[in-house]
């Protein structure tokens, strides 16, 4: 689930939010879902900005096009559903049909399904499992979410159907860890070396297989990829689908215009301007969720502007950012934000407001804190230097820019100078990363262990993304106690201390929380994308004919 | 002539390498690197150098550079860090199809040239010279993505009967062999039109003036005088003096082309060069995009190499310049 994120933005937290937005108008067909008879066979072509780079997910790095693919043709241990609005997110079977933990939590059984089988016949069992450990882990593989098995002691294989995971110690993310991580076919890609594994992705692609409900039949790249159903995939009523089919088209307008002119039957993400035209149509939807993503302006508190938290809060309330979400995503595609739990979130804390847009409030702040303009030029001064600085966003997000640009309007009604300044991606990322940057427009996300160490501990400065280098050792302290709840549920009130700690320092200012507008063919019926996956119930999509 | 050869070899080997090592130093001297940007962003320190490590990013630049030289005078251009498959593959899978692009788009740049060039030579100050005139203008102001995009929205979403993107249709592995060369030809005339309507509006003014130079010159009226016709002068005359610079131009497009038309493969998700290095660039991949760069200055250091051969062949003073 964290890998589905991760390409999206500078810092990948990830989070799910899935079910919880969906609006009645994002039923993709109001009558056809509710009233129709699921239908087998038939082909959807699916428009896609990105896509997948290699069909082995522990050398590649991650697409969000890739995880699409790669999670519908093979398949976890287990299902993460999304049902984290109200409790931690719950687990469906997936290869495996049961699982029980020792009484001292620190071992945990999967009993898989009886029958599993790999595309080509040979059976997938707990030696799978536990060479796929053995893979990920391995240095000369280098997966890039290794560290989430680094307190996985063993894997045992009690029987072909039986694997057992044993843990350094008990913490919270137990289960996550040890389900991040498609299982993989042993019996075929062991004939290759752990160590010619990162020269190897025409290998791994000319002998693929599947255990999912699709497998790949055929991949051009930079054009399309086509899945084709798996005969052999463990639900025999499933998919209904023959084939989905996969088109890269780069340039989102185009990607709009061919779902208008009838090419395509469902894009994963459109902007708001082209959801709009899209809703004009009678044979096309809408779908709207949730994200995982806030955006937010990283302060760097190695800035002396910006140490303190008293005038970051300042600059929360000196920012209009009713006005912007009002601006960037109307139509109710946005909201406020509060603290990086997000809203749709079981442990956000709902008693917790967004700081008011108080531009008053925020001058006396930061006339206590001895910013005052003192050479009349409109600006506050302070030991003879302005309150002055560059705000970055990266080219390409025009939401963000323009936020940027209210921003900059917005702050010189208190005297603040913010310069926008518009980086290419990679170069912001840089910037932020190694500490050369003054603030910073970004996304960010959660995943559902809600583990926030990577962003906000201490021992995140410089070795992780706490980009904006924020200390508290209270909010440290908390943060390393609710990862050690074997139950996150048991969690919840460290976590309403936490949010209130963040919401009180402001370690960066929450702009916003915007839904992500899927758009689909509405001879396309129960497609319901979430954040977990726009192909998220993918073996369960049906069509009518093309008329 | 060997003497020619040798020469002109010997500088274009030199310049691919001046091209390739000032490639190789700006890539490495840009902000970010590939482990920042493509191997996901939650791998802490010790793990981004021990993928630095993997990629031999963690040597010296002089290091890196010779270690690459060296793979490069054995052939290798390396493997790509973000599709971890050989970068020769990758640019002998684009190679194709903006090869096809470029044929194209240089077919309706000169068809369109020739056509409305000589039609206003013909024409000088009249209505069709002035119209065809402003025309040129207009195409060549227009930069080519907007031309690309108005024409997908004419053809593709207000008149749909051209598809919007990629080269081939959904289901064109069930057409028949005619069938599927008419489903590329439909998929290619889009983005052939709008990358050659945009050149073809330079061209067109510079067929237009060299025919109007031309057709002044002593010899076209000595042909006149001795009574020929108009047509026969202007068409056996007049075009085949004016029309040798346009070879020359045509040597410096078609490398250009070659080299992948970047947005105009965005915008109509063809699967050329310039949409792989537009991605390698995006993603930090440096073997990718050396080898890009290299693939590009060898095809167009040999397009003017054989350039100059058929110079050199055609005017001997070109061979002891």
């Amino acid at each position: 689930m964290n890998r589905i994120i991760r390409p999206l933005l500078p810092i990948l937290l990830a989070v799910l939010l899935a079910g919880c937005g969906t609006r009645e108008e994002t039923r993709p067909n109001g009558d056809g879902a509710a009233s129709g008879t699921p239908r087998r066979g038939g082909t959807v072509v699916t428009g896609w900005t990105t896509e997948p780079l290699g069909v082995n997910d522990l050398i590649f790095p991650t697409t969000s096009v890739g995880s699409e693919v790669l999670f519908r043709t093979h398949q976890h241990l287990v299902e993460e559903r999304p049902d984290f609005a109200e409790h931690p997110a719950t687990f469906a079977p997936q290869l495996a049909e049961s699982w029980e933990w020792s009484d001292d939590h620190k071992t945990l059984t999967f009993h898989l399904r009886k029958g599993l089988v790999w595309s080509d016949g040979v059976p997938l069992t707990a030696e799978d499992v536990r060479w796929t450990w053995q893979a990920q882990v391995h240095p000369a593989v280098f997966w890039d979410s290794a560290y989430m098995k680094e307190r996985i002691r063993d894997v045992e294989v009690v029987d072909p159907q039986t694997v057992r995971f044993h843990f350094l110690r008990v913490y919270a993310k137990q289960l996550l860890d040890v389900n991040e991580g498609l299982i993989l076919p042993k019996h075929l890609w062991s004939q290759i070396p752990f160590e010619k594994w990162r020269e190897s992705g025409d290998w791994f692609y000319q002998h693929r297989l599947a255990a999912g409900p699709f497998k790949i039949d055929s991949w051009t790249p930079q054009q399309e990829m086509v899945l084709v159903r798996n005969d052999r995939y463990w639900r025999k009523d499933r998919p209904y689908l023959d084939r989905v089919v996969l088109r890269f088209v780069p340039d989102a307008n185009s990607l709009t215009t061919q779902l208008l002119n009838g090419e395509l039957d469902f894009i994963a993400q459109v902007s708001p301007s082209d959801a709009e035209r899209i809703r004009e149509r009678p044979d096309l939807a809408v779908v709207p969720f949730w994200s995982n993503l806030f955006v937010a302006i990283a302060w760097n508190h190695t800035r002396p502007l910006f140490a303190d938290a008293e005038v970051r809060r300042a600059l929360t309330l000196a920012i209009d950012r009713q006005a912007i979400v009002d601006t960037l995503l109307p139509g109710g595609n946005g909201r406020v934000g509060i603290s990086p739990f997000l809203q749709a979130v079981w442990a956000h804390d709902k008693t917790l407001q967004p700081w008011p847009y108080d531009p008053a409030e925020a001058r006396r702040i930061l006339a206590a804190k001895g910013w005052k303009d003192t050479d009349g030029d409109g600006l506050l001064d302070r030991g003879g230097k302005s309150f002055s600085f560059e705000l970055a966003s990266n080219a390409g997000n025009q939401a963000r820019n323009d936020a940027a640009v209210m921003i900059q309007q917005q702050l010189r009604k208190v005297g603040i100078e913010a310069k926008p300044r518009i980086l290419e991606f990679n170069t912001l990322v840089t910037d932020t990363r190694t500490g050369h940057f003054d603030a910073t427009i970004m996304g960010m996300s959660i995943d559902t262990s809600l583990d926030l160490s990577g962003n906000f501990h201490s021992r995140s400065i410089g070795n992780g993304d706490n980009f904006f280098r924020y200390s508290n050792p209270e909010v440290d302290r908390l943060i390393d106690l609710a990862a050690s709840k074997p139950d996150l549920a048991q969690a919840e009130p460290i976590f309403h201390q936490i949010e209130r700690l963040l919401h009180r320092d402001q370690p960066a200012t929450f702009l916003w929380e915007s839904q992500r507008l899927a758009a689909l063919n509405r001879r396309l019926h129960d497609a319901r994308p979430n954040l977990q996956n726009a192909f998220f119930n993918l073996q369960d999509w049906w069509v009518e004919p093309r008329r | 002539m060997t003497g020619f050869l040798l020469r002109r070899l010997t500088a274009s080997l030199l310049l691919l390498l001046l091209v390739a090592t000032g490639a190789f130093f700006l890539v490495h001297a840009a902000p970010g690197d590939p482990t920042e940007t493509f191997e996901g962003q939650r791998i802490n320190r010790l793990q981004r150098d021990h993928l630095r490590q993997l990629y031999g990013l963690d040597r010296s630049l002089g290091e890196q550079y010779l270690r690459w030289l060296g793979a490069l005078a054995r052939g290798e251009l390396g493997i790509s860090f973000s599709q971890q498959r050989p970068v020769a593959a990758i640019i002998a899978e684009a190679f194709p199809a903006t090869l096809l692009l470029a044929a194209a788009a240089v077919t309706v740049e000169f068809g369109t040239a020739l056509l409305l060039g000589i039609a206003a030579a013909r024409r000088r100050g009249g209505l069709a010279d002035g119209v065809i005139r402003i025309a040129s203008m207009v195409l060549f102001s227009q930069p080519p993505f907007w031309i690309a995009m108005m024409l997908v929205l004419l053809f593709a979403y207000v008149w749909p009967v051209l598809p919007a993107s990629h080269m081939h249709s959904v289901d064109a592995d069930l057409l028949s062999p005619a069938g599927r060369f008419l489903d590329l030809l439909k998929h290619l005339l889009l983005p052939a039109l709008a990358l050659g309507l945009y050149n073809a509006g330079a061209t067109l003014r510079f067929v237009r003036g060299s025919l109007l130079e031309v057709m002044g010159m002593d010899y076209i009226r000595a042909a006149r005088a001795r009574g020929l016709s108009e047509r026969r002068v202007l068409w056996v005359h007049g075009l085949r003096n004016a029309l040798t610079p346009l070879v020359q131009l045509f040597a410096l497009t078609f490398p250009q082309l070659l080299n992948g038309a970047l947005l105009t493969e965005i915008i109509f998700a063809w699967p050329g060069l310039g949409r792989a290095t537009f991605f390698a660039i995006l993603s930090r991949d440096y073997p990718l995009i050396l080898g890009l760069t290299l693939f590009s200055t060898f095809v167009v250091v040999s397009g003017n190499w054989v350039a100059d051969l058929l110079q050199a062949a055609a005017d001997p003073r070109v061979r002891h310049a």
